[in-house]
């Protein structure tokens, strides 16, 4: 089953006088347990899909449907439920929350899930475990490296158990020993947990763990496969 | 979501800017200090005004004839008591009057060699405890005895002004009971200084039977003055007269116009104290408000985890309220030390008192402690940071997740 369905999005931004179309008629269906690259160079409209199917924007057309649901019209009360529950997010900057401790960041989901404290810190420990990072629990994100915040950023996208964790270019700021332990892991934690994940990325080390490579350009998806057909397509 | 945690995130937001954070609670700490200080000031010297105006004038219930006019002082038989002093028994019988005694006012002319002032006379029961103010500060030659037929006593500031001392004779002049106008020497026995102007400037005091004596009055009083044990009991004490030639007035009416010139001073007050609290108000709307600026994508980021819009302005409205507790606390501790200040030392004014008027007011003014100001307050300064905080965290609770996230 699809755990995100696009369909004919499109998504324009206007900057003072100038429309850019960042999404143009994309049609695209994501399953459940796929390790997915997006690719495409800078301003191909990477990021906008990953917004639209975390619910954090709205498309001015087109379809969204999340685990069957059409999800277009809801709300910004009924947006936020269905992050919290269904999707993780992973960012190209480490965005913790800095005042509080990795613990608390892993924390955060699951006490807005309203999970019972004896689960949630038993969840919070096997996360951190599962990142290599249990004996960091009480370190602020300003007492980490970038790798650390990032590992951590992974956890608390899994804390929830959602359906789907969405990464925008997370190897971007970390050095390549750094960006292949991230990527191990995420990798490792999608089979494990059999969530989805969809990573917007111009990184080769990114496309080299993906299952299947969305290609994109100027807001339209140009092509669609396994990773080594698109590179090679990419590159020709 | 448990809101302990929001609570942490506002607590360790305001530490992670410490500086901003001292400076906003100073702020509010200020403000309230200097309310504190001002409402202390006013309670002090409203009260001080007000009781003294009580001890040496009006005391808390008088009686009077009904057709006695306080401006003419009049001392024609028809508007004076008849038989005082069974009237002041009969007062003082009463449980809750502490002490009563007759009162003989007229006014008149004091002359020296050189020299005349007008003044007011008061005919008193000089063994009265309704005296003692002017008892206790005598500051030269002595208090009068009841069956002194040619003692005054007068204000040592007036003395001195005149240029005479205890022990001289002064000429008296009163128009009488009669319309007609009466003269007498009298030596000065002693000088008071109650420190209020009013008293300590014109008024001459006389054993009641010598000025009742002296004016014709002939055996009458002009009001029955009685201090209560509980000046709230003025109204119930005062039922129990019911003579419909006597007239019953409490402190209350007695001070009609310096209530009311003090409830006029209270509204200028208030207006001062909106443009502190208004300026305590910017400076928290102001401090949030970057605040708000500052950590534009961490809201992204907490709207991505799923917290929603009322969640994020609740952990700005949690800020707002540890700023404003924590000033509160510090406007309490440094508004206290100021009102400590004012009610033992005092704030010296010098003659400015003689300016005021009917308003007995002395050389120095103290304040008072007011605790019931102080909740109040207290109350309204947190209720004014929490308003103030209301559009910052309507705004962070506003914004637009993709937004946020992008902001750098």
């Amino acid at each position: 089953m699809s755990v995100i369905q696009l369909e004919n999005i499109t998504k324009t931004y206007k900057i003072g006088e100038v429309e850019t179309r960042a999404a143009n008629n994309v049609s695209l269906s994501i399953e459940e347990g796929e390790f997915t690259a997006l690719v495409g160079p800078s301003g191909s409209g990477k990021t906008t899909i990953l917004q639209l199917m975390g619910c954090l924007d709205k498309p001015n057309s087109g379809v969204v449907k999340i685990n069957g649901q059409d999800v277009t019209q809801f709300n910004s009360n009924k947006r936020a439920d269905l992050r919290r529950k269904e999707i993780g997010f992973i960012f190209q900057f480490f965005a913790l929350i800095p005042v509080l401790s990795a613990y608390e960041n892993v924390e955060l989901p699951l006490l807005l899930n309203g999970v019972p404290a004896r689960e949630r810190k038993e969840r919070v420990m096997d996360l951190l475990s599962a990142v290599g990072l249990a004996d960091r629990a009480k370190h602020r994100p300003d007492q980490m490296s970038g790798g650390e915040q990032q590992r951590v950023a992974i956890a608390r996208a899994l804390a929830s158990e959602p359906a789907m964790v969405l990464a925008d270019e997370p190897t971007a700021n970390l050095d390549t020993a750094n960006g292949q332990q991230a990527m191990d892991i995420m990798q490792r934690l999608n089979e494990e947990t059999g969530t989805a994940f969809i990573f917007a990325t111009h990184d080769p080390r990114v496309m080299s763990h993906a299952q299947r490579v969305v290609q994109m350009r100027d807001g339209q998806l140009v092509d669609d496969g396994n990773h080594d057909a698109t590179i090679l397509g990419a590159a020709r | 979501m448990a809101l302990s945690k929001l609570w942490v995130i506002a607590w360790r937001d305001l530490a992670r800017n410490r500086r901003r954070s001292f400076f906003s609670l100073l702020a509010v700490g200020l403000g309230l200090a200097l309310l504190i200080l001002l409402n202390g000031y006013i309670t002090g010297v409203v009260e001080d005004a007000l009781q003294i105006s009580i001890q040496l004038e009006t005391s808390h219930l008088q009686l009077r004839a009904a057709s006695y006019e306080d401006e003419k002082v009049s001392l024609q038989w028809k508007d004076l008591l008849e038989n005082p002093e069974a009237l002041a028994a009969e007062a003082a019988a009463i449980d809750e009057v502490e002490v009563a005694a007759p009162v003989l006012w007229a006014s008149g002319v004091l002359n020296t060699r050189d020299d005349s002032v007008g003044l007011q006379m008061y005919g008193i029961d000089t063994t009265s405890a309704l005296y003692a103010p002017f008892q206790e500060t005598m500051v030269a030659g002595e208090f009068l005895t009841p069956d002194d037929r040619s003692g005054i006593l007068i204000g040592k500031r007036l003395a001195d002004s005149l240029g005479i001392k205890a022990g001289d004779n002064v000429n008296l002049v009163v128009v009488n009971a009669d319309g007609e106008a009466d003269e007498s020497v009298f030596a000065v026995r002693g000088l008071f200084s109650t420190g209020i102007f009013k008293y300590d400037d014109a008024a001459a005091l006389m054993p009641l039977s010598k000025a009742q004596a002296f004016t014709g009055a002939d055996g009458r009083a002009s009001a029955i003055a009685m201090l209560l044990h509980n000046q709230d009991d003025a109204d119930t004490v005062a039922a129990r007269f019911q003579n419909p030639d006597v007239a019953t007035l409490t402190w209350e009416d007695l001070n009609a116009i310096f209530l009311q010139t003090m409830d006029t001073a209270m509204s200028f007050y208030i207006i001062m104290y909106f443009i502190v609290i208004l300026i305590v108000a910017v400076i928290i709307a102001n401090t949030l408000l970057m605040s708000v600026y500052e950590r534009f994508r961490e809201m992204g980021i907490m709207a991505a985890l799923g917290m929603k819009g009322r969640q994020i302005m609740l952990m700005f409205l949690f800020e707002a309220t540890l700023l404003g507790l924590a000033g509160i606390v510090v406007g309490i501790a440094l508004g206290s030390l100021g009102v400590y200040y004012i009610a033992t030392t005092g704030i010296p004014i010098g003659d400015m008192g003689s300016a005021a008027g009917d308003i007995p007011i002395g050389s120095t003014l103290y304040g008072k402690f007011n605790p019931s100001g102080m909740v109040w307050l207290s109350f309204w300064t947190l209720l004014i940071t929490l308003l103030a905080s209301l559009y910052p965290a309507w705004f962070a609770s506003r914004l637009q997740p993709v937004e946020a996230l992008h902001s750098s």
